[in-house]
């Protein structure tokens, strides 16, 4: 059982100490359960600091390299820091790592949970014996199964303890819901025109709000492909060089731009995504974003041999290759 | 680059003519295609070549983007394994387009509209035989309209 007192208790030591300029972690806000990311910069803050099955976030999307911070990070969190070291955009000792283990379960489904209550709102949400949660709502408490609102990312979870930790809490506990390539398997039997019918009427959807970027750890590119904001336009830019740059992707939100959008987004997060899920969750559309990401990491496995957010000293999956890598589908 | 009278004959029966996007590396596959011209040989006249220094330079983004400006098809061609002038751009390139190929069969895009060959500067019969296979398999595939920037 992952103890809170404990982590607040390293939290107030590190900012006493100096050791970290802030504590990156989860409290709760408002009356629901609902719980936001924290900052916490004062050792007597420390208090504030929660974790229970609502800290879906992936914190590690606040780390810019600016240190030494302690971020708590889950399993998934974790392998999104080691993506971040093996691509040196963070240096190892900037970041304290208060490692914390799902404990072989995982974070709710807040859409699940909505859904399982029928109405009844959900005021605070604790972690069960290991096989449910307990959600208190202003009538009573229920034990709900955890395999019932767990997030989905979660039932396909491998591995829900932190890959690099400087402190670990709660314990090691192995369990697997389902398959990890669970869901894309099933919607790889379908035929060319089923996917085909399914991903247009998604893309046909997406309004390009831009939120699974933002909301990614690994999206940390100043200026994007996609969104060409930052770049910087002074008062000598001329009209020429503006109208010169090449726009790859158009911004409107249009089917064929969106799925230009998210096809290279995909690209971009091979090898690197760490499935945390968080771009599927933010989502307003409930475009199912994760199937894309886990699709290349699955061929990647299968082809390559390699699982992102593991090692942060092997080479990246695109800065690295085999001679026998595949080469059937090359005339 | 000529047309060779089955390709007339069929653009005259379907009327359609596949337009395909041909990246080819400056060492090899572009070398290539110049082989083929040199030698006289006989292929379709629909690919599009765009010589870039590398294979490996080539980003899917580029693909992407030849696929939403209305290309039925895309060639990807660089030097053999082992020969690339920069020594391993190829086996990069290798590694993202095997990625890049599942994931647009993934979303639905016929798996024969992209293309990878290895062509050697040498190989002139070879680049007119990859163009042309490539063309026959797309004429009935019919225009690419699933990636294509609405009109």
């Amino acid at each position: 059982m992952v103890d809170l007192r404990e982590i607040r208790e390293r939290a107030r030591e590190l900012l006493e100490k100096g050791r970290v300029g802030c504590v990156i972690g989860y409290r709760r806000d408002g009356a629901d359960m609902t719980v936001t990311p924290a900052f916490v910069t004062r050792p007597e803050d420390a208090g504030t600091l929660a974790w229970d099955p609502g800290c879906v976030h992936n914190l590690a999307v606040y780390l810019d390299g600016k240190g030494p911070v302690a971020i708590v990070a889950k399993g998934c969190d974790s392998r999104a820091i080691v993506v971040l070291l093996q691509e040196k955009y963070i240096k190892r000792e900037d970041v304290h790592i208060l490692g914390v283990s799902c404990e072989g379960a995982g974070v709710l489904d807040r859409a699940k949970l909505r859904r399982r209550l029928g109405g009844k709102t959900p005021r605070k949400a604790d972690f069960g014996d290991g096989d449910d949660f307990l959600i208190t709502t202003d009538d009573d408490v229920i034990a709900i199964p955890a395999a019932d609102v767990l997030a989905e990312r979660c039932l396909e979870c491998r591995t829900a303890f932190p890959a690099v930790h400087d402190d670990v809490f709660g314990d090691r506990v192995e369990r697997t819901f389902r398959d990890p390539f669970h869901s894309v398997e099933a919607f790889e039997s379908s035929s060319d025109e089923q996917r085909w019918t399914f991903w247009k009427r998604h893309m046909d959807r997406c309004i390009r709000c831009h939120a699974c970027r933002s909301v990614c750890p690994m999206c940390f590119c100043e200026e994007c492909v996609v969104d060409s904001i930052n770049f910087a336009v002074t008062a000598e830019t001329t009209a020429e060089h503006k109208a010169g740059r090449v726009k790859w992707i158009e911004k409107s939100p249009t089917a064929s731009e969106n799925f230009g959008y998210h096809l290279v987004r995909a690209l971009h997060l091979a090898g690197r995504c760490v499935d945390c899920g968080e771009c599927e969750r933010v989502c307003p559309l409930d475009i199912p974003i994760r199937l894309l990401n886990r699709k290349l990491e699955k061929e990647a496995l299968e082809a390559f041999g390699y699982e992102a957010g593991l090692d942060p000293d092997v080479a990246p999956l695109f800065s690295s290759f085999r001679d026998d890598d595949p080469g059937d589908f090359i005339s | 680059m000529l047309e060779t009278s089955e390709t007339t004959a069929a653009a005259a029966t379907t009327g359609f003519e596949p337009r395909v996007v041909a990246f080819l590396c400056k060492w090899c596959a572009s070398a290539g295609s110049d082989m083929a011209g040199v030698s006289r040989t006989r292929y379709p006249a629909n690919a599009i070549p765009i010589t870039v220094m590398c294979s490996g330079g080539v980003s899917p983004v580029h693909v992407l983007s030849a696929f939403n400006q209305g290309a039925d098809g895309v060639l990807v061609s660089g030097c053999h394994p082992g020969d690339c002038h920069y020594v391993s751009g190829n086996f990069r390139a290798r590694r993202r387009f095997y990625l890049a190929k599942k994931l647009l069969e993934f979303v639905g895009l016929e798996s024969q509209r992209f293309r990878m060959s290895w062509v050697s500067a040498a190989e002139g019969a070879k680049f007119a035989r990859v163009v042309e296979d490539f063309i026959d398999d797309l004429r009935p595939l019919g225009p690419q309209t699933r990636l294509r920037a609405d009109p």
